[in-house]
Formats: C-alpha cells, structure tokens, sequence
C-alpha cells in the first residue's frame, strides 16, 4: 500500500508579530493526483505551496513530501527537494538575460547532466511546448503564454514528481489560460501529482478532480 | 555539476554583465594600480639608497704622531678584515698634493703652507655585496676606537639625512599604502555587490530550480578570479609602462648616474597577482552568502 506524497499534518505557519497565514492544516494528497487549490486572495494559497517549495518552514506541525521530513529539512537538503519538485509561478519568473534554451537549460545543469544530454531534453520539450523556433529568443521578446510555456517547460523537463502551480494562468487570456491547463493535464496524465492554485472557478467547474478551498488561513471542508 | 558547465556559465555570464563586469575589473585595476606603483616607488627607493650606501667608501685618518713602524702593521690589519676588498695609503705628501690639484685655479693658496700639515690616511673601499648602509656605519665607529685612529670619514651627515629621509618615506608610503587599500578593499566590495544585486533575480530562480550553492556560487568565484587577475595584471603593464618611460628620463640625469630603475621583481609582481585573485574571490564569496541563505 502506497501512503500520500504529500502530508500536511496540523500544519501552522505564522509571521511576526501575530500573523496567522496558515492556521492547523491537514491534508494528505496522493502520487498522481491532480488538486486544485482555491481561495480569495490572502487565504493562505501561496504560503501553502512556499512551504512545500522550501521558500518558508512551518511554524509548527509536520509536514512531509515524498521521502523528506521538511520540517525538520537541513539547509543542504534543500536543493534536493526543489529537484523534485516543479514550480510555475503567475509572472514566470524567467531570467530576462538569458535565452528561453538557457533558461529552460538551467533546471538540467543544477542536476549535472552533461551537454548533450541538455541540449536533447531541452529541444524535445520546446518542441513539445510548440516553442521549438523560439530557443534563441529572449523572454521580454516573447508573448505572455510563450513566456508562460517557457516556465513551464523549465519546470518540466527535469521531469519532477510533483507540479506546484500558483495562478499560472492569472496574467493570460481565454485561449492561453486553456493551452496551459491543457499542458499540465498532459503532464499529471504522464503521473506527476499536481497541485494548482487558482482563483478562477471556471477552471474547476464541473471538475471531476478534488479541489481545496482555502479561507483565512484553514482549508473548507 | 561539472567544470566544464562552470566556465561555460563564467563566460556566457561575462558577456550577458560586461558593462558591470568591466567597472568591476577597473575598479580592482585602479585600487591595485596604486598599490603596485607605491611598491615600485619604495623597492627604487630602497635600492636607491643602498645603491649609494655600498658606494661610499671610508677614509682612515691617522693621528699625526703615528709611528711609521706601525703604518705597514695598520695597512695588514684592514686587509684582513671581512669585506674589505682594497686599502691604499695616502701620505701626508700626497694629500697636499691631491689638495694642490683640486686648487688648481688658486694655486696661491697653499703657497708657504707645510706639505707635512695634513694627516695620513687609509682610503677603504668595501665589498658592495656585504656592505650595506648600517654596516658602514658600524664599521666606522670600530675604527674609531683604534689608538692610532683620529677620525674615521665616510659621508655621515649625508648618509645620515638620506637614512632619515627614506625611513620618513618607508613610513609614508606603508601608511599610504594601508589607508589606500583600505579604501579600494570597500570600492571593490561594494562593486562586487552590486554587480551580486543585479542578478539577485537570477541567483533566486537558480536556487528554486534546485541549484546548490556550489552551483550558483561557482560561475560568480570564477568571474572574481577572471577580475582580480585582469585587473592585477593591468595595473602592473601600466607600471611597466611608468617604469619604461622614467627609466629612460632618469638615464639622462646627472644625480642618477650609476643609479638603474629596476622593475618589480617577478615574486613581488606574482605576490600581487596572487593577492588581487584572493582578494577578489574572498570578497564575492562573503558578498553572496547573504543571497544564499534558504
């Protein structure tokens, strides 16, 4: 029997001085599962997935992904756990000086894998993002879905377990918002669990996949 | 991570930062530009002085009553001492002469004038290579304290004010020299962090995609070296060229004859090379930890 990937278990987080953004949070999510995650702004969606991400630790509670404890997660363990996991931010988060081959390149060089093997895996997956002829662009040259696509091939291609995606259509129209949610199906489809954040209800109406909705801090039931 | 990725990385980084990268570069140029040329200074000084110190030679004079029995014994003794390569007696007779001959214009002068009324003397001349300024000096004053020894001459005033002179100059020039880098250690620190806070951008995604630090550190320690030696080794070419062009004006100049400009020796010129490169990577290591915190 297969436990959950990911388990938040009386998960609290806190700011100073008296800041409450995640109040006794318990979830478990399956391998492979797809979760949306819901919420008006300041709910506590984005705290919820930095915490996953390592960008902020518990305050208290145990919370564990994959084979790591990350409360009590060393500093070198970090990088690690990032690995695997792959995270598409609502403004991209592309380094502008360098082009989308290099930016998508990067996620393969921090693992230390060699040129060749680079160069294959990021052509395949511009090619399957549709970006083949955009290699050599620079991001600001880009469109925003082109952008968008770009982070999320750079999140993909070292092929993580786990997808974390905050409002990743946000900042995009109607057709763009679609060709994004239809890449991330493609990707769950493929076995990476997904957890996205999101704040437009139309993406998960009529949804058969489970959705969490976060309210001040604590998850609705 | 190979290294292979690291230099790649260093160089596509250099291009993608040059303006930032080169003030950068200047800046380490300039701060170890002044102090290279303060070295020079005091190493031409240094030699300077030595140079004129090694020179000198000292002159022996004897009382007036000095038996001649004992004048071949004395000229045996300095002989023998360590590092004296020649002794030559001047007799009383030849120093009238040798004071005839530099009054030539004025021959009257010594007219009626005893040719006897000079002291003999000892004329030394040291060995350079064992002789320095502090040598001569201690020399001098153990001749003095020979019986048969009235005065013992080798420049002293002179010698002593240029000692003075270069002991004030080796104090200015190191606390010049302290103060100076002081100074160009905080320039280059800040530019080096300013150059760290433009890509903080860039080292934040790096560390989000799973970079360990000796990932995101590497490309910016190799950039540091890169800097520290461009900067070190252009400074120096531009001392060499200060040190080419006085060379051949000093050359010409009457009070520098016998006197060579000499470059800074090749340890001295590695020893800056070295340090620049320390220098420049301790500081952007120190520079980015902060970035580097998770």
């Amino acid at each position: 029997m297969r436990g959950p990937i990911i388990s938040f278990r009386g998960i609290t987080k806190q700011y100073p001085p008296d800041i409450t953004a995640l109040s006794d949070i318990d979830l478990s999510i399956e391998k492979g599962e797809f979760v949306f995650l819901t919420g008006p702004s300041g709910s506590g969606k984005s705290t919820l997935l930095k915490l996953l991400s390592c960008m902020e630790r518990p305050t208290a509670g145990e919370l564990s992904l994959d084979d790591f404890d990350l409360t009590n997660l060393s500093p070198s363990q970090v990088p690690y756990v990032r690995r695997k996991i792959g995270v598409i931010f609502q403004d991209f988060k592309l380094i502008a000086t360098k082009t989308v081959f290099e930016n998508v390149a990067l996620s393969l060089q921090v693992i230390g894998l060699s040129s060749e093997q680079i160069s294959k895996r990021v052509r395949d997956i511009l090619e399957l993002m549709g970006l083949a002829t955009k290699a050599t662009s620079y991001p600001l040259q880009l469109s925003g879905g082109e952008q968008q696509r770009v982070a999320i091939a750079r999140a993909v291609v070292n092929r993580p377990s786990i997808i974390l995606a905050d409002e990743p259509t946000g900042n995009l129209d109607r057709g763009m918002t679609n060709e994004v949610m239809a890449l991330v199906e493609e990707l769950n489809a493929e076995g990476a669990t997904v957890i996205f954040a999101t704040h437009d209800e139309s993406l998960f109406a009529n949804t058969y996949r489970r959705v969490l909705t976060m309210k001040e801090g604590r998850l609705k039931t | 991570m190979n290294l292979n990725h690291f230099i790649q990385r260093a160089v596509a980084d250099f291009r993608q930062n040059l303006p930032m990268q080169l003030m950068t570069t200047v800046v380490v140029c300039l701060s170890i530009l002044i102090f290279t040329f303060f070295s020079f200074i005091y190493y031409n000084l240094q030699r300077t002085v030595e140079h004129f110190g090694s020179e000198l030679g000292l002159v022996v004079f004897l009382k007036t009553d000095i038996q001649e029995s004992r004048i071949p014994i004395l000229h045996q003794k300095l002989l023998n001492m360590p590092g004296i390569e020649s002794v030559k007696y001047v007799s009383p007779e030849e120093a009238f002469d040798r004071l005839g001959q530099y009054f030539e214009d004025a021959k009257g002068l010594l007219d009626g004038a005893d040719q006897y009324f000079l002291p003999a003397s000892f004329e030394l001349r040291v060995n350079r290579a064992i002789f320095n300024l502090e040598r001569i000096q201690a020399l001098a004053a153990e001749l003095e304290k020979w019986n048969e020894v009235a005065q013992v001459q080798y420049g002293k005033s002179w010698v002593d004010r240029l000692s003075a002179f270069v002991a004030v100059g080796k104090k200015v020039i190191w606390v010049s020299a302290v103060l100076l880098l002081a100074t160009s250690a905080f320039v280059v620190s800040n530019t080096i962090k300013l150059a760290i806070y433009a890509r903080q951008e860039e080292v934040s995604i790096m560390r989000l995609v799973g970079a360990t630090n000796g990932f995101i550190q590497g490309p910016f320690l190799l950039e540091a070296m890169f800097q520290g030696l461009a900067g070190s080794l252009l400074s120096i070419g531009l001392v060499f060229l200060c040190y080419s062009y006085f060379k051949g004006v000093l050359a010409q100049t009457e009070l520098m004859r016998g006197v060579e400009l000499i470059f800074l020796p090749f340890s001295y010129v590695s020893s800056i090379v070295i340090s620049s490169i320390v220098f420049c990577v301790c500081w952007t290591f120190l520079s980015i930890r902060r970035f580097l915190l998770v």
